[in-house]
């Protein structure tokens, strides 16, 4: 512990810019699973460049402090400072959002945008691309992958923070699920 | 796309207050500014490549690799079970290309660290400024009696590098009646995947299980007494397989007669201490080492089988200007028994590293500071998968291994008093995860 405290005064007094160059680093390795500068090609892990700072800052700390539940990146940003969380979250809010949309069933757009309308335009805007403070881009979002996070908002031992979210996920019924992440992944705008 | 990262990244090392000027080597080609040899087009050759082409094209990278299509041996175990198509693996070089790394589909032969050259059995001698050696493992098939090369692409597949014997055990499994015997013999470690043998082991009674072959057995013999993210293998064992006396997988490690010493090909049994064991299916994994072009220039110094190197670079401690990244090379925190894992996403990671140091190196900059991380799943059966993270920084020129970055998922959650189950969905996220992995590691190093 000694020895890692001491490599993060070093960085300290070497200045911002080393910080800086530090972090292209540290955030290519999130290349690795969520694609070259955030954008991914795996259907279950989503796209993060382009995704709101404070958004990508309170999803990592929120990890890192045991206040959402997670498989994998809970035990994988708690090996991370603050402050490397906040310089990753800046790096990856900076790039552009790249929505990659997918087709979707003439059926399935239709009870997406009929449930979204009522469930989640207020916070995430019709098509996804107007997020509140604090919420996620959604246009052209990896469906599955939005699929697989409204399951873990249904599911009350999965332990997710945003009370509004999990009220709106747990009011959805089983069919509309898909619907809705099928809707937002079409979404080019 | 591209040209974003590379100039984040040109732009904050050179605003880096600079400790010292570094020279910057003469540069060969007319207009390249250093080049760089890459041997070996796995993971970690092709991530090297790759990197150093999207960070500084001004460098020239040339590729080294034998064949023309790489099969990924993450998530491989899953082609044996016929839960996934071996096409899902595989990807060609054109992706390198196009970034602008010249893929020379030849054999490295001979290396010369004096002269920087490397002569390939086609017959020609590249220079390089820099040599990135990713050469993977080499099978040492004298270590179990009555193993041969030829007998492990026939009766005894290894099936340890993807590719035609994956599905040729593939065959064997499908071919083998209900009620036979598979048996997995596991290697001394350290070697390639440390928890492939037992995922594999899952993913065969998978097979059997959904297969009208539920009488078959699953037997590991280990040379080893423990292995990668145990509680987890067999917790799922258990549940899904049966696992023990009377269940469908059973373990036997080497205090028990494990350690297989030798093998009879015509009667496929399997000979370890006072233990003999008669399978329908031998799958031999024998013990690997550092690729053998690795080892015939001496840089194999780790225990005579893995090649030792910087941690701040991954740099050969026994020749300078090459490095290794992947499999052949051994590093992390080995005093505390944290030594980096041999994994695609390790690979991956190392191969970041030296190409950022590259191209700081030949751009007179500082070097960045490196960071290596694994995260490595196994699925073990339909909605069940787990993972294990691994992170590592560098500290006064050694490895340390980051405990809080690093760990498994969870056995059991509540407290410890109180423990309850994993919910089901936590498992299952594993196993999609998994595939998002693959799909993203496979684009993230070769397109």
């Amino acid at each position: 512990m000694g020895k890692v405290l001491s490599a993060w005064f070093l960085l300290v007094l070497a200045g911002p810019a080393l910080a800086a160059g530090n972090i292209d680093l540290l955030a290519r390795t999130c290349n690795n699973c969520h694609g070259l500068n955030g954008v991914s090609v795996g259907t279950s892990m989503p796209s993060i460049g382009g995704l709101p700072k404070v958004y990508l800052a309170n999803i990592m700390k929120d990890w890192k402090y045991d206040k959402r539940g997670a498989v994998t990146m809970n035990r994988i940003v708690k090996g991370l400072s603050d402050d490397e969380i906040d310089a990753l979250a800046a790096y990856f809010a900076k790039l552009p959002w790249v929505p990659v949309p997918q087709p979707a069933s003439a059926e399935n757009l239709a009870i997406g945008k009929t449930v979204i309308t009522e469930n989640c335009e207020d916070c995430h805007g019709a098509t996804g691309s107007d997020p509140d403070v604090g919420a996620p881009r959604l246009n052209g979002q990896w469906a599955r992958y939005m699929a697989l996070e409204l399951e873990k908002y249904r599911d009350p031992e999965f332990r997710m923070t945003h009370r509004k979210m999990r009220k709106a996920a747990r009011e959805l019924k089983e069919g509309e699920v898909h619907p809705v992440a099928a809707y937002f992944g079409a979404q080019d705008k | 796309m591209n040209g974003f990262d590379r100039r984040t990244f040109l732009k904050a090392l050179a605003a880096a207050p600079v400790a010292s000027v570094l020279s910057v080597p003469a540069a060969r080609g007319a207009t390249s500014k250093a080049r760089v040899l890459v041997v070996g087009g796995g993971y970690g050759g092709a991530t090297a490549a790759k990197y150093l082409r999207v960070l500084d094209p001004a460098i020239a990278v040339t590729l080294i690799e034998r064949e023309t299509l790489y099969t990924s041996c993450p998530l491989s175990n899953e082609v044996i079970s016929g839960e996934r198509d071996i096409k899902t693996l595989q990807v060609g070089y054109d992706g390198l290309s196009r970034h602008g790394v010249e893929v020379l589909h030849d054999e490295a032969g001979q290396i010369d660290p004096v002269k920087k050259t490397v002569t390939t059995a086609g017959g020609k001698t590249l220079e390089y400024d820099a040599l990135v050696l990713s050469p993977g493992v080499d099978f040492d098939f004298g270590a179990l009696e009555g193993l041969t090369r030829e007998l492990a692409e026939t009766r005894l597949p290894h099936a340890w590098k993807a590719g035609p014997q994956t599905l040729l055990l593939k065959q064997q499994l499908e071919a083998m009646p209900d009620g036979g015997t598979f048996i997995i013999v596991v290697p001394p470690g350290p070697f390639r995947c440390p928890p492939g043998p037992y995922e594999r082991a899952a993913q065969v009674a998978l097979h059997c299980k959904t297969h009208g072959k539920a009488k078959s057995k699953v037997l590991i013999l280990d040379a080893n007494d423990s292995f990668s993210k145990k509680a987890l293998f067999e917790q799922a064992w258990k549940e899904l397989y049966g696992y023990g006396e009377g269940g469908m997988i059973e373990w036997v490690p080497a205090s028990k007669d494990g350690k297989v010493e030798r093998v009879d090909p015509e009667t496929l049994t399997c000979y370890a201490g006072f233990g003999e064991y008669k399978g329908d299916v031998v799958n031999v994994i024998p013990p690997h080492h550092a690729g053998k072009i690795a080892k015939d220039l001496g840089l194999a110094t780790f225990k005579d089988k893995w090649c030792e190197v910087r941690p701040e670079n991954m740099e050969s401690t026994k020749q300078k200007d090459i490095y290794v990244v992947g499999d052949a090379c051994v590093g992390g925190e080995l005093a505390s028994n944290n030594p980096f894992p041999k994994s695609a996403h390790m690979a991956i990671s190392q191969a970041k590293v030296v190409a950022a140091s590259l191209v700081a190196k030949f751009n007179g900059l500082p070097p960045p500071e490196p960071i290596y991380t694994n995260t490595c799943y196994s699925v073990v059966g339909h909605d069940w998968g787990f993972s294990v993270v691994h992170l590592f920084r560098v500290d006064a020129g050694q490895w340390v291994y980051v405990k809080s970055g690093s760990g498994i998922s969870p056995v059991t959650m509540g407290t410890k008093e109180a423990p309850k189950p994993v919910p089901r969905l936590y498992r299952k996220l594993e196993v999609e995860y998994a595939d998002g992995w693959l799909r993203n590691v496979l684009a993230d190093a070769f397109l």
